[in-house]
């Protein structure tokens, strides 16, 4: 039992990102009907551009000291004699990397909404109006200019990033047993609830929102009501790549940086469409019943086991509710 | 310009080669075919052979995809079965078959094994249609490399290390060498491509057709949604099989992640490099597909020399290449080479009383 | 020949259908009327069994059919054309009404990639029929290698009646056959349907707003309304009822 609640926690806090992963894919399905099979792609850069101004700049010759790590005397007074794994060294040590994540986080976004933005451009404003096969099988070609680009960018082996919060070990006890976790997945997954919360918020109350969900309704009435499309279409892309770099920088941090984080992409596309595709709650859900099950194939069978957890339920889901949990069904009109 | 083409029965008209230079393209290829398993030197024979192999399972997701407009991404998992398939027969069966026959049974159980593989597979296209088939599918190629990885079938599958293959035998023919196997292979591709453009002459490949374009407007010519996507699913499963036992046949050892997720992805490139629901789409996709990765190469080894540095930078340029093919053709040329090529026939049928 | 009994059908609160009933008798054209909206196209809908209607019954031949898929419908023997021509595009004039002959047709699928052998007698046999019987009769020898994008409205519907006949139906039901067509064309098609009536002895139902053409041609005539049934006659009875005037022309007249 205590297990048990162990890794269903794991598994939240794995799940809320795969939720805040699925946002992006949702939200562009929204907003232009392309589901982007790339998306997974976009994490790794958005990771790779966390590492990049996060580590790389940093160590460069130019860089000022504090940047690498800033140590400012206060600091230092602190932080002698404290014991091996005080949490309050933990705190000390993340501040002292702050700069360095602020700028890798920054980095991260900056590029990322940049990317997206090249993408929609340069490869999905073309195609606007088309069949949505082109378009999501351009996206598909995507994933292969991708994940090659990143290998040309980004040749130096995978190297340690910072965390996004103290990684300070907590401990707590819950219905009587001993629950174990690191702050900063904790912190990952209230940052990853947090925005995924905002964006729901936004696309349902602002009027940018609404521009999005006319258009996912019916695109050229959205035009012809005055609505940019092109606009809500870049619109989309740079919520998905932003979303998708703050994502990235938290798997480098889990999982480390390799181009093997794009594969992170299929199954939470296997997960948004579980959910429904077009709805954040039953992705929301989705999300976590997949992150729950995967902890507990862990726990229970093994690590390959939980790999294709998110496939076998959405072949699962869909072979029963074709529309996903909580997906609208088209109704055909004849 | 082609004249003379008034016809005098249905049957003329009916005709796929309906005119003499078609019949000699027809010939040309198998001459040049012939020519290449006779004076085909290894490299030639080699990428000749991976295209024939690419070649039968792409005219397979042609069938699916193409013209049943059902979207999977999931296709090399049915490459994957037919080549176990074709292993695990060799070895369990290799007691009571005698040798000179055991190709030949082995290659129909792969492609049966495979065409199951494929109704079940296809099972989800009858509730879902579009992306979600593509997700579905994607889903099955990541559960089959999976099952095949698994320790409870490493016994038979050798789990992610691999396994032998077997040498093929055709009545006591035995093709240990990569000519012979070419011509198993091409034989099979040509009749393969024959097949596929026989099976849209008939009610089969229209009620297909019927399928992609307008499902609802087929149902009510009385074509079962349910029977036909999975006989569609089937045929290019099969056709798939097909590829993948002589893969297992053409290489000394096959392992799992020969046929992930990138495999599936190449066979959809090459038919959209091709042209879709086009018979000489998968034709000229393969080429594309194969060819450009090896140019690289040659381009490559013509400027480093075998320069570590650079060789290191060849793998995600071909990687890139194969993702901008894909690209290029959408934006581009969205219904692939065969598209091309027709303009240019055209243009050459009115010549030189018009152009274009 | 084919009998509608007390049929409902609603979408989610809307009530498409409610209890509608008639005949249509063999041999006779019968033909459904009303205003837009008045769940002309459901019904017909809940006959070839796109939609499921939430009871009452549909009896074809003698056979209760509501049971059954749009295409074992097809395979007893009722066609339809729709409202907004759905062929298919892609595919030439003679494909679009090689494939109404599908379910006569028997080449499996071995047969098929053979092709030489049974499925190539079968496909000669079929294109002289078609030849004979439907691209002379319709007039649509000279685009019959067209491909459908390239024909203008009336020649597609044309077509589209083709790939109905090509299924050799007993019960033909056509979707506003002369929507959107001028005098001459209307004119084309009314002829058409009586020499398909005459010539195949096939059953008619059609829906249809161009009141000339149902009161030259039908024998019987169905009046629709908000999903009710409110008349039901030979046209000279429909035209004079109150309740179909009042659901016309409102009820001031």
């Amino acid at each position: 039992m205590g297990q048990l609640l162990q890794y269903g926690i794991n598994g939240l806090m794995a799940g809320a990102i795969y939720a805040l992963i699925a946002v992006g894919i949702v939200s562009v399905f929204k907003a232009t009907r392309v589901v982007n099979f790339a998306h997974g792609y976009l994490i790794m850069f958005g990771a790779y551009f966390y590492f990049t101004f996060a580590v790389l700049v940093p160590q460069a010759a130019w860089a000022p000291e504090w940047l690498q790590s800033w140590r400012p005397d206060w600091m230092i007074e602190m932080r002698e004699g404290l014991p091996m794994f005080s949490p309050l060294a933990a705190v000390l040590d993340w501040l002292a990397n702050g700069p360095r994540i602020l700028l890798g986080l920054a980095g991260a976004l900056i590029c990322n909404a940049l990317l997206g933005l090249l993408i929609e451009r340069t490869l999905m404003r073309p195609l606007m109006g088309q069949s949505v096969f082109a378009m999501i099988m351009l996206t598909v070609g995507l994933i292969s200019i991708l994940s090659g680009s990143a290998q040309l960018i980004w040749t130096s082996d995978a190297e340690f990033v910072p965390a996004l919060a103290p990684n300070t070990p907590i401990r707590f006890e819950l219905f009587g047993q001993m629950i174990f976790l690191f702050g900063a997945d904790l912190a990952n997954m209230v940052i990853a609830l947090v925005i995924f919360a905002a964006i729901v918020a936004m696309v349902r109350y602002t009027k940018s929102g609404v521009a999005i969900r006319a258009t996912a309704e019916d695109q050229s009435t959205a035009y012809s009501m005055g609505i940019s499309v092109p606009k809500v279409f870049s619109r989309a892309w740079v919520l998905a790549s932003t979303t998708g770099a703050i994502a990235g920088a938290i798997l480098a941090t889990r999982n480390g940086i390799s181009p093997a984080l794009g594969l992170f992409g299929f199954s939470v596309l296997a997960i948004v469409l579980m959910g429904g595709l077009d709805s954040y709650l039953g992705v929301f859900l989705a999300a976590m019943i997949v992150g729950v099950l995967e902890a507990l194939a862990q726990w229970q069978l093994g690590g390959e086991w939980a790999e294709i957890v998110p496939y076998v339920a959405v072949l699962l889901v869909i072979l029963i509710r074709p529309h996903g949990l909580f997906g609208t069904r088209e109704i055909e009109r004849i | 310009m082609i004249t003379g083409n008034l016809k005098s029965s249905y049957a003329t008209d009916e005709q796929v080669l309906n005119n003499r230079w078609k019949r000699l393209f027809l010939w040309l290829c198998i001459a040049g075919l012939g020519l290449i398993a006779a004076f085909g030197n290894n490299y030639i024979i080699l990428i000749a052979c991976q295209m024939g192999i690419m070649l039968i399972a792409v005219t397979g997701v042609n069938v699916v995809i193409g013209y049943t407009g059902l979207m999977s991404l999931g296709h090399a998992a049915f490459l994957a079965i037919g080549a176990y398939a074709v292993v695990i027969f060799h070895n369990a069966a290799g007691a009571i078959i005698p040798e000179s026959l055991l190709t030949l049974a082995a290659i129909p159980f792969a492609v049966l094994v495979s065409a199951i593989a494929g109704v079940i597979v296809g099972l989800p296209s009858l509730r879902v249609k579009g992306l979600y088939l593509a997700v579905a599918t994607l889903s099955a190629n990541f559960i089959v490399l999976f099952l095949i990885e698994e320790s409870f079938s490493a016994p038979w599958t050798g789990g992610v290390n691999g396994i032998n293959t077997p040498t093929p035998n055709l009545l006591g023919w035995e093709m240990d060498t990569r000519r012979e196997q070419f011509v198993l292979i091409a034989t099979l591709a040509v009749l393969g491509l024959l097949a596929a453009q026989n099976l849209f002459r008939t009610r089969v490949g229209r009620a297909f057709i019927a399928i992609r374009d307008r499902d609802y407007s087929a149902e009510i010519l009385g074509i079962s949604l349910y029977r036909y996507k999975l006989i569609s699913f089937a045929i290019s499963a099969a056709y798939c099989g097909l590829a993948g036992a002589l893969f297992a046949y053409f290489y000394a050892r096959i392992l799992p992640e020969q046929f992930e997720l990138h495999l599936s992805l190449m066979l959809v490139a090459a038919i959209i490099v091709g042209g879709m629901g086009r018979t000489m789409g998968p034709v000229f996709g393969v080429i594309i597909i194969v060819m450009v990765p090896e140019l690289i190469k040659v381009v490559f080894g013509a400027l480093a020399g075998g320069g570590a540095e650079l060789a290191m930078i060849r793998a995600p340029i071909q990687e890139i290449a194969f993702g901008a093919l894909i690209v290029g053709f959408l934006l581009f040329e969205p219904f692939g080479i065969t598209q091309i090529v027709d303009r240019g026939l055209r243009a050459l049928n009115r010549w030189p009383f018009a152009r274009g | 020949m084919l009998s509608v009994q007390d049929l409902h059908l609603s979408f989610g609160g809307i009530k498409a259908l409610q209890g509608v009933s008639f005949t249509a008798r063999r041999g006779q054209i019968t033909a459904i009327i009303g205003p837009n909206g008045a769940g002309k196209t459901s019904l017909f809908n809940a006959i070839s069994g796109f939609y499921r209607p939430d009871r009452g019954k549909v009896v074809f031949d003698g056979q209760d059919i509501f049971a059954l898929r749009p295409d074992r419908r097809a395979a007893l023997g009722i066609a339809r054309t729709f409202q907004n021509i759905a062929l298919f595009r892609g595919m030439s004039v003679l494909d679009n009404i090689k494939l109404g002959a599908h379910t006569r047709l028997g080449a499996g699928v071995f047969d098929a990639l053979r092709y030489f052998g049974r499925a190539q007698a079968e496909e000669l046999a079929l294109r002289a029929d078609i030849e004979a019987r439907i691209i002379d009769f319709l007039e649509i020898d000279h685009i019959r290698k067209a491909p459908i994008s390239a024909l203008p409205y009336g020649l597609q519907k044309r077509v589209e009646l083709g790939r109905a006949l090509a299924m050799q139906p007993r019960l033909l039901m056509l979707d506003e056959p002369v929507a959107g067509m001028n005098r001459e064309e209307t004119e084309d098609m009314a002829r058409f349907i009586l020499d398909v009536q005459e010539e195949f002895d096939i059953t008619i139902l059609l829906v249809e707003h161009d009141m000339h053409l149902v009161m030259d041609i039908c024998s019987h005539v169905v009046v629709l309304n908000f999903g009710q049934q409110i008349a039901e006659g030979t046209p000279d009875q429909v035209r004079r009822d109150p309740a179909v005037i009042e659901a016309y022309l409102g009820a001031a007249a």
